[in-house]
C-alpha cells in the first residue's frame, strides 16, 4: 500500500498535523485527515475512515536505546513485535505484550489499540508494560510523556491516556516500555481436560493457586491440530525456575493428559485465535467525547475509527 | 444565593464544617514540612450524597477546593491556600469485599492497612503498601497513584483499581473503569494519579492479592553503598524478581538503631538491603539462595535470612518506620522521591552524597532500590532559616542530578506543589500544555487542587474550541 505522508523526524510529522489543524475545513470535502498505519496490516478494522490521507510511519522503525540491566527498551512505533523480540531474546528478556495477531504487527499498534494476549493477566497489559511515549497530537504539539524509568507520576498521565486510544487522539512515533526476564524455565504443555465440571473446576483452581500458569487459552479441535496437539486441548504455559516448574507440571499432569509443545506453539496460535479488532460500541460519553475534542479538535487523526460522539 | 459556609452546614451538618481559623489550623500542613497553607473553609461529608452535595455546592459557588485524605501526602498536594479543604476521612466504609472475585469496593476515607486488615481472614491482602499504610486512605492512594516497597512485584495503584466512581468538580458523577477491557478510552487510567485535580473519588474497586504460600526475607549487609547498589543490578539483571528490594544506608541505620524500632542492623555497615521473595513454596528456598550468593559476588559481609513471621517482621519495621526514627535527628524531615534507571543508582547516590557535603545537610538514603526509586530524606530544622535554605538548593541539585541521568522528579509521592518548580526542566512545553488539556476533559474550570501539578503559566487556552467551529 503506497503513502501518501511518510514524516521522517517527528517535527515534520508534528508540521503535517498542525498545517491540516490549522486549516478551515474544506467545503469542497478536500481529504484532510490521516489514517496512521504502523504495519498496515489493519486497515479496514470495520468502521470505514473518511476523508483521509495515508500516514505512514515506516520511518520509526527500529530499537533506540536499550540498557539491558535496567529491563526498559526504547523503540520506534513501527517496529515489529518481531524485531522487539529478537532484540530482546539476545539479553534473556521480553516484553511481553505478546498480543493476539502475528508478530509482523508493529509495537506501536499494540499500544495503540492496547491489545493484549494470552499472558496479559501475569505479565502484564500494553498499560502496564508502557512506560512512556512520543506522540503528535490531532493539535500538532510533540508530547513526550512518562519516560525510560519504571516508576513515575511526574504530571498529568498521558500516557494512559493514549494508550487504546487508536490513534484519535495522538500518533504515537517512539515508546519506552518495560522489559522482564524470560523464565529460567519456560514450558508449553497440551492438557487434555475432560469436559466435566468437575475438571473444569479443577483447572479453575489451579489458574487461581499459588502455581498459576502464564497462561491458558482453550484450543479448539482444528487450532490444535496447527500446533501438533491431539484434539481439542488447552494451553498452558508454564514459567519460572526449576523447583517451580516441576511442581507445577506435575499439577497439570493431574488435569488431564498432557504433550509437551514447544513455545512457538503460541505465536501459531496467537495468530490464529486472534479477534477481530473491536471497534463498534465505543463509549462516547461526555468525558470520552471531550478528551477527542481537546486532543484532535479538527479530527485530522483516524477519522470515522471509533465512530463519532453523538 | 446562599453563602457557602451556611450551605455546606446544611447538607453536612454544623459539626462537620470549620470556619474559625484556629480550627484550621491542623489542616495548614501536609506530610511536607516547611510549606503551611491555610484552608478557608473546611467540609467533612459522612456519606456519599453528603459528598455529592458539597461538590455540587462548591460548583454552584465557583469555588475551588482541595480533597485531603489523611493528609500523609509528601509533595504538598493536600494544601488548601485560601480556598475549601474537602476532607474525606469520614468516609470509611468498606462497601463490598468479595473473596471469590478476589475484590472489595470501598469509600475513599478506607485507611489502607485497614482494608487489608478486613481481606486477612480471606488469605488476601490489598497490595499497594505505602510506608504510610497505617494511616494513608484509599482515596489518597488513587490520587497519588501510590506505590510502597512490595510494587517491584506486585505493581503500583494504578495495577490494582478497577473501577472508580468519581464526582467531577461540577458535580456529575461519573464511573470509570478499566478503558482496556471495554472499548473506551482509559479514562481511569488518566485518572489514577491525578493528585485531585481532576475530580473526587467516591467510591472504588480495587483487586485484592492472594497472599504468598511462603515468605523469606533476606538482609545483606555491605561495606560500601556502591556495593549494595552493585548487588540490586545484579539481581534484577538475573531475572529474579523480589517482592521487594530496599536499600538503607549507614545515616538511616543510625537513626533507626538508635531509636525505639531497632531492628537489628548491622551498625557499622555502609548500607543494608532488604530483599523479600515471595510466591509458591516450590521454588522459593532455591530464589533466595541465588540472592544471597548475588549479594554476596557484589561484597556481601555478611546476609541473614528470616523466614518466621515475628523476625521477618522486626527486618521490615526498621524500614517501615524509618522515616519516624529520623525524628530522633532533628524536628522535620524531608522526605524526596526520584527514580533513576537501575544501572544508574551507584552514580546517582554518589552525587547525592557529594551534594549533602557541599550543602552540609545530612541525607539519610532510604528506597526501593529495585525500581530505582530514591528516596533522599534530609532530617533538619525548618526553623532554621539558612538550613532550610541549604536543604533546598541540596534538593533542587538532585533533582536536576536525577532528570540528567534520564530518570524523573518523583515516582510515588506526586508534583503537589513541592516538585512544581521542576516540571518545566522535565517535560516540553507542548507536553505540560497537553498535561492541561487532558485536565480540563475532567475539570475545564480547574477548581479541582488548583495550582498544583502543572505550573498554571504552562497553560496555553485551546482559543477555538470546536463547538465554535462547527465540527460533531
Amino acid at each position: 500500500m503506497s503513502a501518501d505522508h511518510r514524516p521522517a523526524t517527528v517535527e515534520a510529522l508534528a508540521a503535517l498535523v498542525r498545517a491540516r489543524a490549522g486549516a478551515p475545513a474544506s467545503a469542497s470535502g478536500a481529504r484532510r485527515g490521516l489514517r496512521i498505519a504502523g504495519a498496515a496490516t489493519w486497515m479496514d478494522a470495520g468502521h470505514p475512515v473518511r476523508e483521509a490521507e495515508h500516514l505512514s510511519l515506516g520511518a520509526f522503525r527500529g530499537i533506540e536505546a536499550y540498557t539491558p540491566a535496567d529491563l526498559t527498551i526504547s523503540v520506534g512505533a513501527a517496529t515489529t513485535l518481531a524485531e522487539l523480540d529478537a532484540a530482546t531474546a539476545a539479553h534473556g528478556q521480553w516484553c511481553p505484550l505478546l498480543p493476539w495477531g502475528d508478530d509482523h504487527g508493529t509495537v506501536g499498534a499494540t499500544i495503540a489499540t492496547a491489545t493484549t494476549g494470552p499472558f496479559a493477566e501475569r505479565l502484564g497489559r500494553p498499560r502496564q508494560l508502557v512506560l512512556g511515549v512520543e506522540c503528535v497530537d490531532g493539535t500538532g504539539r510533540i508530547v513526550r510523556a512518562g519516560g525510560r524509568v519504571v516508576k513515575n507520576v511526574a504530571g498529568f498521565d498521558l500516557t494512559r491516556a493514549v494508550t487504546g486510544a487508536w490513534g484519535t487522539l495522538a500518533v504515537i512515533t517512539r515508546l519506552h516500555l518495560r522489559l522482564r526476564a524470560r523464565p529460567a524455565v519456560d514450558v508449553t504443555l497440551a492438557v487434555a481436560c475432560p469436559a466435566t465440571e468437575a475438571a473444569t473446576s479443577r483447572l479453575a483452581a489451579f489458574t487461581r493457586g499459588p502455581l498459576a500458569p502464564l497462561g491458558v487459552v482453550a484450543v479448539e479441535a482444528a487450532d490444535a491440530a496447527a500446533i501438533g496437539a491431539p484434539g481439542a486441548t488447552h494451553l498452558v504455559r508454564l514459567g519460572g525456575n526449576a523447583a517451580l516448574v516441576r511442581e507445577a507440571r506435575t499439577a497439570v499432569g493431574s488435569l488431564g493428559a498432557v504433550t509437551e509443545l514447544e513455545a512457538a506453539a503460541w505465536s501459531t496460535i496467537r495468530a490464529r485465535l486472534a479477534p477481530a479488532p473491536r471497534l463498534t460500541g465505543w463509549r462516547w460519553d461526555a468525558l470520552a467525547s471531550r478528551l477527542r475534542d481537546r486532543f484532535d479538535p479538527a479530527r485530522i487523526l483516524n477519522p470515522g475509527l471509533l465512530g463519532d460522539p453523538t | 444565593m446562599t453563602p457557602l459556609g451556611p450551605e455546606l452546614r446544611r447538607i453536612v451538618g454544623d459539626a462537620h464544617v470549620l470556619e474559625r481559623a484556629s480550627q484550621l489550623l491542623a489542616y495548614r500542613s501536609d506530610a511536607l514540612p516547611g510549606l503551611r497553607r491555610a484552608p478557608a473553609l473546611a467540609v467533612f461529608p459522612g456519606a456519599r450524597d453528603e459528598l455529592i452535595a458539597v461538590v455540587r455546592a462548591l460548583a454552584a459557588h465557583g469555588a475551588p477546593f482541595v480533597a485531603r485524605g489523611a493528609g500523609t501526602g509528601l509533595s504538598g498536594g493536600a494544601l488548601a491556600d485560601g480556598v475549601t479543604l474537602l476532607g474525606l476521612h469520614r468516609l470509611k466504609r468498606i462497601l463490598a469485599l468479595d473473596p471469590e472475585a478476589r475484590t472489595a469496593t470501598v469509600e475513599p476515607g478506607v485507611v489502607n492497612a485497614l482494608l487489608t486488615r478486613a481481606a486477612a481472614p480471606h488469605g488476601l491482602h490489598y497490595a499497594p503498601d505505602p510506608s504510610s499504610q497505617a494511616a494513608c486512605t484509599i482515596g489518597g492512594n488513587v490520587a497519588e497513584n501510590a506505590g510502597g516497597p512490595h510494587c517491584l512485584k506486585y505493581g503500583v495503584t494504578l495495577d490494582h483499581v478497577l473501577r472508580a466512581t468519581v464526582v467531577l468538580p461540577d458535580g456529575e458523577v461519573v464511573i470509570l473503569d478499566r478503558g482496556d477491557e471495554a472499548p473506551g478510552y482509559d479514562l481511569l487510567g488518566a485518572f489514577i494519579g491525578s493528585e485531585g485535580c481532576f475530580g473526587v473519588v467516591a467510591d472504588v474497586t480495587v483487586r485484592l492479592t492472594p497472599d504468598p504460600e511462603r515468605v523469606i526475607t533476606l538482609l545483606a549487609d555491605f561495606t560500601t553503598v556502591r556495593a549494595a547498589a552493585d548487588a540490586t543490578s545484579r539481581i534484577i539483571a538475573a531475572g529474579i524478581l523480589p517482592a521487594a528490594l530496599e536499600l538503607m544506608d549507614r545515616p538511616t541505620i543510625e537513626a533507626v538503631e538508635s531509636s525505639i524500632y531497632a531492628a537489628g542492623y548491622p551498625r557499622d555497615a555502609a548500607a543494608v538491603l532488604l530483599v523479600e521473595v515471595d510466591g509458591a513454596a516450590a521454588g522459593l528456598d532455591d530464589d533466595a539462595a541465588a540472592v544471597e550468593a548475588l549479594c554476596r559476588a557484589a561484597g556481601a559481609r555478611g546476609v541473614r535470612t528470616a523466614t518466621d513471621p515475628a523476625e521477618r517482621a522486626r527486618l521490615w519495621q526498621g524500614r517501615k518506620k524509618a522515616f519516624g526514627a529520623m525524628g530522633r535527628v532533628a524536628p522535620h524531615l524531608v522526605v524526596q522521591d526520584a527514580v533513576v534507571p537501575r544501572t544508574r543508582l551507584a552514580e546517582l547516590l554518589d552525587t547525592i552524597a557529594a551534594i549533602g557535603a557541599r550543602h552540609r545537610v545530612r541525607i539519610c538514603n532510604v528506597f526501593h532500590a529495585g525500581d530505582g526509586n530514591l528516596h533522599p530524606n534530609i532530617p533538619y530544622d525548618a526553623h532554621d532559616a539558612d538550613e532550610a535554605a541549604r536543604v533546598h538548593a541540596a534538593m533542587g541539585e538532585v533533582m536536576a542530578a536525577c532528570i540528567a541521568a534520564g530518570g524523573t522528579i518523583t515516582g510515588e509521592h506526586g508534583v503537589g506543589l513541592d516538585k512544581l518548580p521542576y516540571m518545566e526542566r522535565l517535560f516540553t512545553a507542548d507536553t505540560l500544555d497537553a498535561m492541561c488539556a487532558l485536565r480540563d476533559v475532567f475539570d475545564p474550570a480547574r477548581r479541582a487542587n488548583p495550582g498544583k501539578v502543572v505550573p498554571v503559566h504552562s497553560c496555553r487556552e485551546w482559543h477555538a474550541a470546536p463547538a465554535a467551529r462547527g465540527l460533531p
